[in-house]
């Protein structure tokens, strides 16, 4: 799925300085590389995904449009370089040349273009349709030109083609299997498909015929599923894999200590805050329809408790959709201490002055039930009584589109573009989807439209800081933290580099 | 038929015919670790009823000052990660695991007799679905069927208790139709038949009573793996709902301080082992003295 | 014999008809519309159709069910909700595994089982039949997952000795196979071993108050012969029972320990395909389970009349 529940959350964050390893000398090295991910990855077609932990081995399978790099700049990758129109409503590629995917298939315009249409077939399930927002189409100008146009302007889109839109599958291949793309995908990536044992394990291969000279190092990348958190951060201690994703933040602390001994066989990596958590709270039925309940629901609630206490200072107190370090995160914004009196004073004035009583709805992870327990104690003493019941992902995800639910504890991994880490959860476009707090307000719609217009990320953080203001006065979401991103590496694994959004590429990577 | 059938072999069918139950408590006061399993097992309910008394503190009371406090001093076993009393969450817990094993167990009893009598008494094509139904029932593993269950109506201890007992219904099905099928051709029935009694007083008068025995003894087996399945679905979190304590998911949260907190995960996993080693223990007793075979 | 095994396969046909009726109608009470939930937030009310009617939940159940079980018979099972994979195929792969598993849980269960088993009913009401019947108990009464993270902890983290999870294919790693699955083993076969022994030790306590065991001792046979010639022989046929009946209860406990040891089995299927409401992988598995636990029933019956002749098949056991 795309939004997780803390336990699952895959955020990443921004400063990365002290956490590169300098990649060693010469290129063309060998071995293999033994990665263990935090649950099994679903789906194989970039244009299907719905779940965080694909992204994951697409890095490696696929290459984008764009990319990222560890400051979260746009950089070239099978577009070398790119145009925008002054009113934003065309954007012009030129393409790599003298790429090929995997089954020899070229890689030029047309595919591009294939890959567009994919994306927005309505036959076609692709869940890309959404972030493609404004996209009308692609055209190929010549073979190695590329041209999309769009609606309006959009100024999300470069972000999103450094994700699952940009990712371009074989068009030969996507054509002759359909559906079963997903078994056998075929991508430009450094590495390539060779097996996927479901609940154990996905193989790639190096591609000897990858773009980059000499790229990628490593001969093969085996993903292991461990879903087990003991077992997932026992793996690396007892030397079967490389590389944990999503190390379980209350273990931290203890994996911290470890690794600071002598002769360690890990190190932690620490990346600031990407993602996001909180809780929903349903402004279209009661209790919390009354803003004033909301606030005082609001009030009680101690930020620093959950992320020093209960999550062990893994996390950062939360108070808008943008943690610290994310383009559009500014740094004016404060979290508020707890107030139990200014809760009573809501209460009072909501007319409840003995304090009112809601469900809780959480997800069965345990960190989530953590939290979920820390704000019903927090609550308690004002007098709000929540009441948690814990459903399965998927009846919970149900629940909380059809805004049957009065307050839903869930959060969002984080994108590089704030729109996506803002726009579809509290906009009126968002409901029955990601806006699960059936929140309506014209005034937040019209000031994040216009951010969507506006190519300065300057301009746009304006815009940003303007909704957050209403948001924090009129609490439709309830933030509480934003989980650092944490990975375990053996020293042996040389130039890695931690990206924020958690990603792991290894096309420069090597194994001393 | 198939050995699914007999999913306790030694009982029912080799029963002897009539025992009264205070014969069977004589003999099994004369067993003494099943005596002190009995014992335990009453100890661990006693703790139930009289938890508010018991505990030192409130079971979900937090204090985020004192989290992941080591066993000692003002906490007897320890604080949590929520810095609330492990002790007063095991003295709590113990409801949850109790409720699981007996309420589970009886639903399933509940279900199960009246359908085995009916497939018994009643015959032939209903016995012949009822039993290839029981015999689809048994081929399902226990805990897929559980989780199933559990997805259908939701995580909690409730609903986990219904869909342990959907597991164990057709186990109480077959010994009671097994004892049907065992009476009913008996000389005292077919007289009872004979001189015209109603079908419901052999029901309640023969039938039910001599039957109390085989179910009480695989009953007070179940209660044990039912208290097995809840903590297991409590690791799972699907069971008891936070923050009410069980020892299941307090096991389940303790999982990520096994290093730090290593005693979160001791007292839950004695707690429940204890119990469910009494319980055990307590069956045998009961099951000894029905079958002397075992002995 | 022959109409024995055909009268009890034409037996199992009922049997699979009320797993497929009971598994299709849980499935479809399951709260949420897994097309939806396939598609994630981003479903657009075209992709929800194409989907639903790729997933055929836009027909009617009763044609659904007809379907699938039509599709059974062709020996088509479905594809996964996930990603169109094979639902015969995958099974097909998790099958191996778990028999895997299940075997050394068994070899392990029976190494352990007998020896204690005739121990205690050979010194029956001393020191060490206490002791192993207390150990079997210990057995039963122990939480199998916890058991698991202990034992992770101990060999893998801390003593090196094991990995800590995964799962090796024999074929390419044979020591490397044994050694990742020989915890999840330990873990399932440390209950079947308490059953075993129980039910060993119950059965040998009968046969050896039995007059041919009487006779074997008046004879002046070694103690040792007399235990395993004649009593272990008889006693185990009714351990063997009590096996084809704990099948049901090993695959459930294969869901736990596959999970805490990601072994990639039939088990974590069964737990991931509900988790994923991947439905026709979850019929696929429950019809699959079914299957073999029925198999293994008919199996040990069979193996009755080859370890003892006095049992008929045609007329039941006497």
């Amino acid at each position: 799925m795309l939004r997780w529940g803390a336990a699952a959350s895959l955020g990443a964050g921004i400063l990365s300085a002290a956490d590169l390893i300098p990649a060693s000398a010469a290129p063309g090295g060998a071995g293999t590389i033994r990665v263990a991910l935090e649950s099994d990855p679903p789906n194989m077609d970039p244009h299907r995904s719905t779940a965080a932990v694909d992204r994951q081995v697409y890095q490696n399978l696929y290459d984008k449009l764009v990319d990222t790099d560890e400051n979260l700049r746009i950089m070239p990758m099978l577009a070398t370089s790119w145009t925008i129109s002054p009113d934003g409503k065309t954007y012009t590629f030129k393409l790599q040349q003298g790429v090929k995917f995997h089954d020899g298939t070229p890689f030029n315009a047309e595919a591009v273009k294939y890959n567009f249409d994919r994306m927005r077939d309505p036959k076609f399930p692709s869940t890309r349709r959404s972030e493609l927002g404004p996209v009308i189409g692609a055209d190929a100008v010549d073979t190695y030109t590329v041209r999309v146009t769009l609606e309006r302007a959009y100024s999300p889109l470069m972000y999103v083609l450094t994700d699952r839109a940009g990712m371009m599958v074989s068009p030969a291949a996507a054509q002759k299997d359909g559906l079963n793309f997903a078994l056998h995908p075929v991508g430009t990536g450094p590495f390539r498909f060779v097996e996927k044992i479901p609940q154990d394990h996905i193989t790639l291969d190096r591609n000897p015929d990858y773009w980059v000279k000499g790229q990628p190092y490593l001969s093969r990348i085996t993903y292991r599923t461990i879903v087990d958190d003991n077992a997932r951060v026992a793996s690396i201690k007892s030397g079967d894999t490389d590389i944990v994703n999503v190390p379980p933040l209350p273990q931290i602390p203890s994996l911290k200590k470890e690794a600071a001994q002598s002769g360690a066989r890990f190190r932690v990596i620490e990346r600031g805050p990407f993602a996001w958590q909180g809780i929903w709270l349903n402004v279209t039925k009661p209790p919390f329809d009354n803003k004033l309940l909301r606030q005082a629901l609001n009030a009680t609630i101690d930020r620093n408790v959950i992320a020093n206490v209960v999550l062990q200072g893994a996390a950062d107190p939360l108070y808008s959709f943008f943690p610290n370090g994310t383009p559009a995160y500014d740094p004016s914004w404060k979290i508020p201490p707890r107030s139990v009196a200014l809760a009573r004073e809501k209460l009072q004035a909501a007319g409840h002055p003995s304090g009112f009583s809601f469900t809780l709805l959480s997800t069965p992870g345990q960190q989530q039930q953590s939290i979920a327990q820390a704000v019903q104690s927090m609550a308690s003493e004002a007098g709000i009584q929540a009441k948690i019941q814990i459903i399965e992902f998927g009846a919970f995800l149900s629940v909380l589109s059809h805004l049957q639910h009065e307050a839903g504890l869930i959060g969002w991994s984080g994108r590089p573009d704030p729109d996506f880490d803002i726009y579809p959860f509290i906009t009126k476009s968002g409901v029955g989807s990601f806006n699960d707090a059936g929140y309506d307000n014209p005034k937040v719609d019209e000031l994040l439209d216009a951010a969507r217009l506006l190519q300065d990320m300057a301009q746009r953080r304006r815009a940003y800081s303007e909704a957050t203001k209403i948001l924090a006065d009129d609490m439709p979401y309830l933030w509480l933290y934003c989980p650092k991103e944490y990975k375990l590496v053996v020293p042996r694994v040389r130039g890695f580099v931690d990206q924020p959004d958690g990603m792991m590429r290894f096309r420069t990577v090597r194994l001393a | 038929m198939s050995t699914v059938a007999g999913t306790l072999p030694a009982i029912g069918s080799r029963a002897p015919a009539k025992r009264g139950l205070r014969h069977l408590a004589a003999r099994f006061a004369r067993n003494r670790l099943a005596l002190a399993g009995l014992f335990v097992f009453a100890l661990v309910l006693l703790i139930a009823i009289a938890a508010p008394w018991i505990a030192p503190s409130s079971p979900i009371k937090t204090d985020f000052t004192a989290y992941l406090q080591p066993p000692g001093g003002r906490h007897l076993l320890g604080t949590d990660e929520l810095g609330r009393d492990v002790a007063s969450r095991i003295v709590f817990g113990s409801r949850a695991s109790l409720e699981a094993g007996v309420v589970s167990v009886g639903l399933g009893i509940s279900a199960g007799v009246p359908l085995g009598l009916a497939a018994g008494f009643y015959g032939d094509r209903l016995d012949n679905v009822l039993m290839r139904l029981t015999d689809a029932m048994l081929s399902i593993p226990n805990l897929i069927l559980a989780l199933t269950v559990v997805a259908v109506l939701g995580p909690g201890l409730n609903k986990a208790m219904i869909a342990i007992a959907a597991g164990l219904m057709p186990v109480f099905m077959r010994i009671m139709r097994a004892q049907v099928l065992s009476e009913r051709g008996r000389e005292y029935i077919q007289a009872a038949r004979a001189m015209g009694a109603a079908d419901r007083r052999i029901i309640w008068r023969h039938l039910l009573p001599n039957s109390v025995a085989p179910i009480v003894v695989q009953g007070s087996l179940n209660v044990a793996g039912a208290i097995l399945t809840e903590a297991t679905l409590s690791f799972l979190g699907l069971g008891t709902q936070p923050p009410t304590p069980s020892w299941g998911s307090m096991l389940n949260a303790a999982q990520q301080y096994l290093t730090q907190a290593p005693w979160l995960s001791i007292w839950p996993g004695i707690a429940i082992a204890v119990t469910v080693f009494a319980v055990n223990v307590a069956g045998d007793g009961i099951r000894e003295i029905w079958d002397p075979r075992t002995r | 014999m022959l109409r024995f095994i055909t009268h009890r396969l034409l037996q199992m046909v009922p049997v699979l008809f009320f797993v497929s009726v009971i598994i299709f109608t849980l499935i479809n009470l399951i709260p949420g519309d897994a097309a939806r939930l396939f598609l994630g937030e981003e479903a657009s009310p075209d992709a929800l159709v194409a989907l639903r009617h790729q997933m055929g939940l836009d027909r009617p159940l009763p044609v659904q069910y007809a379907r699938w079980i039509g599709g059974m018979l062709h020996g088509d099972f479905g594809h996964s909700f996930k990603d169109n994979r094979s639902v015969l195929a995958t099974v097909a792969q998790k099958i191996p595994v778990t028999a895997e598993l299940s075997c050394m849980a068994l070899v392990i269960a029976w190494t352990i089982a007998i020896p204690a088993g005739v121990l205690a009913a050979w010194r029956r009401r001393t020191a060490a039949d206490y002791a192993a019947s207390a150990a079997a108990l210990t057995g039963l009464s122990i939480p199998n997952f916890w058991l698991g993270i202990m034992l992770i902890y101990l060999f893998a983290v801390n003593l090196h000795w094991l990995p800590a999870s995964g799962y090796v294919p024999p074929t390419q790693d044979l020591g490397r196979n044994l050694r990742t699955l020989i915890m999840p083993a330990f873990v399932l076969g440390i209950i079947l071993a308490a059953v075993v022994m129980r039910q060993l030790r119950s059965s040998m306590l009968e046969v050896l108050s039995a007059d041919f065991v009487r006779t074997a001792n008046a004879k002046g046979l070694a103690a040792a012969t007399v235990l395993v010639r004649h009593a272990l022989r008889n006693a185990v046929i009714p351990v063997i029972t009590v096996m084809g009946i704990q099948l049901g209860t090993l695959l459930g406990g294969v869901v736990i320990t596959e999970t805490i040891f990601s072994v990639p089995g039939m088990g974590r299927l069964a737990v991931e395909s509900i988790y994923a409401r991947d439905y026709p992988m979850l019929e696929g598995v429950v019809m699959f389970s079914a299957l073999s636990v029925l198999a293994v029933n008919l199996a040990v019956d069979i193996l009755y009349s080859v370890i003892d002749p006095r049992i008929t098949l045609e007329g039941g056991r006497t």
